[in-house]
């Protein structure tokens, strides 16, 4: 679906982000891009939908080499979600704001209600429809922001940082969405630093360390290897500190455990009939 | 004498149709770590606010009951005059720093308030030295990374002389490097110098080892107050959403079907040392 | 935009870094009164050239070479209108004079913005009286910008995503394209503000009048010098100007 031929950028030609990555994500698939800050997660998912050209190799979108086809275009296929919904809010009704988006990616003004419609439903934000985006709270025009991306029924979905300041059940709400929207074909791709949001719910994580892919493959294993966990600044999920410390102990025990039933199963047949 | 106390305290913000806090009574004594947490719009920031005296005397609103900090009414005291006994970090570390360099930011407090500048400069080195700020004394706010960023805010708020320090969602916008490193000098501020700690954070897994107390909030309203391993394992935890440490969950879990490890698991590594312990048995 | 390169400041160890910015202010307001006494070519250029060795005292002359060379196509522009619209006699000398006469004036401004910190600049303010708050809020602008520059790229970048076109379209269209990055930039400021003084109020800002100050500028021995000296030559150029008929050569004209 997506792929990226060891792309390099930088930018002003003085900071360079990128140097070389290259990866292939398949459709259908949940990955998570994680990295310090400045390791190049966002400069790399800003080239999936054209805000950045490559300097260096090139970006294949859907069979498509993305050099010919324009942001809007790409923004059909990778819905970009930010983390800042301010960043976008400008206009005085809800309503107008999601069709805003679909207008300037060429839906008629019918089928953009329509979108716009279905969009608010499965959100849940029925009667927000006439609402001014400033007056909500934080948390309802992030919503407001993913659904505007959402209404375009992107195939790809990449969201920048979503757990910032989330509290447990909204995490766990917008875990949830992501599976759904998951479970029905669309790609998923996550930039994040959250370690236990990811080890949940993303089975592939690919790392990256001052613009180069460090790592790529199974989050259970990527989030394990502490040389991987070292140079991306990253720290173990709770869930591998377990297992680990556990493996010390009863070697039959994996080190790659990635669900909390998991552990719990483990440790219930170690301690298996003891009360 | 409680260093803060709370007594049946209530606040609204001006507009709001709730409020949001209703009838909040703790306190809190000198030397404590208490992690405070809950939902979103729980009333946690409030809270913190209302510590130092950005509420009401900055966010205005319908007020009942009193705050005390170190025997002063916040009714009745300025936000300035609290300055000097509660410092306040925000989450935001970029909108904390208002000045062009580090000595200046760190300046910035005790001149407000009309410290003698041969005092302040003094206060300026010990910081830096404290909090090892030295090779950053000429960047720009700009050039740092977050969790230097957040750094220096502390730096700045610490120049007051604080006996307390609430921390809100300080590590929310940074990465696990950073927000551990700046959780671990909050630790360190409070085993070794002795500060007031009052940290609200939605990721217990990452400060339930350290705090001392945890005060669940849901509502406006104090749900739970006490230890860590007695609070989060208890069913209100689970109830309102807060972020439980997964060993702690999976303590819970193993409860549910019988199987009893003793002690509370607050990390992976005391999961994994209690199970030896109970395996041995 | 290069020419602006010579208001910038740059840390150096210099004479002229070192002096107190209040006596380089005297300076640069001296040094442009001077320049606006003259109109005749030989003696601006004379006075340009005094300036030139406080550029090499303060380190900066390449600097200074670089963004007068970025001002020549302005110069050229000034030069060929003012000849062909002015209705003085020789137009063409006289343009010239006034192009010198900017590059002067320029230039003893770029010696104070070159030499000053902005926090000094601040500081001298509120040395001089200005109420804190002003002069605070002026470097806490200058502090803002980088943060907002990179604000308005996030939003730009957001809004690009859903289709706006920013690079396209007539004059019309551009303008109404400004809408969805200002809003936001605007909206975001406004949250941004109210955050800033959140924190700000935490640390006291506001309290007394009685605002302390770790670091105060001092005038030194040096600082009266320069003070002393550019009143000299104040009062010099103004005698002169008026009171001293120039030699011939000095009223120099080009023929045209």
């Amino acid at each position: 679906m997506i792929i990226v031929e060891d792309v390099h950028y930088s930018y002003d030609g003085i900071y360079t982000a990128l140097r070389g990555a290259s990866l292939q994500i398949e459709k259908g698939e949940r990955v998570a891009i994680m990295g310090t800050n400045g390791a190049g997660k966002t400069t790399l998912i800003k080239h999936m939908n054209g805000l950045l050209r490559p300097q260096v190799g090139r970006v294949i979108v859907d069979g498509v080499d993305a050099k010919f086809l324009s942001i809007a275009e790409l923004s059909r296929t990778v819905g970009l979600v930010w983390q800042n919904p301010d960043h976008q809010l400008f206009l005085d009704s809800v309503k107008k704001e999601i069709e805003f988006g679909l207008k300037n990616l060429g839906f008629t003004p019918e089928a953009a209600e329509e979108q716009c419609v279905k969009t608010l439903q499965n959100l849940g934000l029925e009667g927000f429809a006439e609402r001014s985006p400033f007056a909500l709270s934080g948390g309802e025009r992030k919503r407001v922001a993913l659904a505007t991306v959402l209404a375009t029924e992107p195939q790809v979905l990449a969201l920048d940082e979503p757990t910032i300041g989330q509290d447990a059940h909204q995490k766990e709400l917008l875990a949830r969405m992501l599976m759904d929207l998951n479970e029905r074909g669309r790609t998923v791709i996550v930039v994040t630093h959250d370690v236990e949001f990811v080890i949940e719910n993303f089975p592939r994580t690919i790392a990256m360390a001052e613009g180069r892919i460090v790592a790529d493959g199974s989050t259970a294993a990527v989030l394990s290897n502490d040389d991987v966990l070292e140079r991306c600044s990253l720290t173990p999920p709770q869930l591998t500190v377990a297992a680990r410390a556990l493996h010390r102990l009863f070697p039959q025990v994996s080190e790659r455990l990635s669900l909390l039933s998991e552990l719990e199963d483990v440790v219930s047949e170690i301690l298996g009939g003891m009360t | 004498m409680a260093l803060v106390e709370f007594a049946d305290f209530s606040f609204k913000y001006l507009g709001a149709d709730f409020l949001a806090l209703r009838k909040v009574s703790a306190s809190v004594n000198e030397g404590e770590y208490v992690v405070i947490t809950g939902p979103s719009g729980c009333g946690k920031t409030t809270l913190c606010r209302a510590i130092n005296g950005l509420v009401p005397h900055f966010h205005r609103g319908y007020i009942a009951g009193n705050v005390y900090v170190d025997g002063q009414n916040t009714r009745e005291a300025t936000v300035a005059q609290l300055a000097s006994k509660v410092g306040l970090v925000f989450q935001n570390p970029a909108n904390q720093l208002v000045t062009l360099n580090v000595e200046k930011e760190i300046a910035f407090g005790p001149e407000n308030l009309g410290v003698e500048p041969q005092e302040v400069r003094k206060r300026v080195e010990d910081i830096i030295d404290l909090l090892n700020l030295e090779h950053l004394r000429e960047k720009h706010p700009h050039e740092m990374s977050g969790g230097e960023q957040q750094r220096l805010a502390m730096a700045a708020t610490l120049a007051l002389k604080p006996k307390v320090l609430v921390a809100d969602e300080p590590t929310s916008n940074l990465d696990p490097k950073s927000a551990e490193l700046i959780l671990g000098i909050i630790a360190e501020l409070n085993k070794r110098n002795g500060m007031t700690v009052l940290l609200v954070e939605h990721r217990l897994d990452l400060v339930a080892k350290d705090a001392s107390r945890v005060l669940l909030m849901d509502r406006g309203q104090i749900v739970a107050d006490g230890p860590p391993r007695d609070i989060l394992p208890m069913d209100i935890s689970m109830e309102i959403g807060v972020g439980i440490p997964k060993a702690t969950q999976v303590y819970r879990r193993l409860q549910a079907k019988g199987i009893e490890l003793g002690r509370v698991p607050l990390t992976g590594e005391e999961l994994a040392i209690l199970v030896g312990e109970v395996h041995r048995l | 935009m290069s020419f602006l390169e010579v208001f910038q400041y740059t840390r150096q160890a210099s004479l002229v870094h070192d002096l107190d910015p209040r006596s380089k202010m005297i300076l640069a307001f001296t040094l442009a009164f001077i320049s606006l006494l003259f109109l005749n070519i030989i003696p601006l250029i004379i006075i340009l050239m005094t300036m030139i060795p406080l550029l090499v005292a303060a380190k900066s002359l390449q600097r200074w070479a670089r963004s007068m060379k970025g001002m020549s196509y302005l110069l050229l522009f000034i030069v060929i209108f003012n000849t062909l619209l002015s209705t003085v006699s020789n137009p063409f000398s006289h343009s010239i004079a006034l192009a010198i006469r900017l590059l002067a004036l320029m230039t003893s401004f770029s010696i104070f913005f070159l030499t000053v910190h902005p926090d000094q600049l601040a500081q001298s303010l509120i040395q001089m009286r200005v109420r804190f708050e002003f002069a605070f809020a002026m470097s806490m602008a200058m502090r803002y910008v980088p943060t907002l520059g990179q604000e308005a790229y996030a939003i730009m970048d957001a809004q690009k995503a859903r289709g706006v076109e920013l690079d396209k379209g007539n004059i019309l269209k551009r303008i109404r394209n400004i809408v969805p990055i200002i809003v936001p930039l605007i909206i975001v400021s406004i949250r941004r503000a109210l955050s800033v003084a959140e924190s700000m109020e935490s640390r006291g800002f506001g309290a007394s009048g009685n605002r302390t100050y770790m670091e105060l500028l001092r005038f030194r021995r040096r600082d009266w010098a320069v003070m002393f000296v550019s009143l000299i030559v104040l009062i010099g150029s103004i005698y002169i100007r008026f009171f001293v008929p120039l030699p011939s050569w000095m009223l120099f004209q080009l023929p045209f």
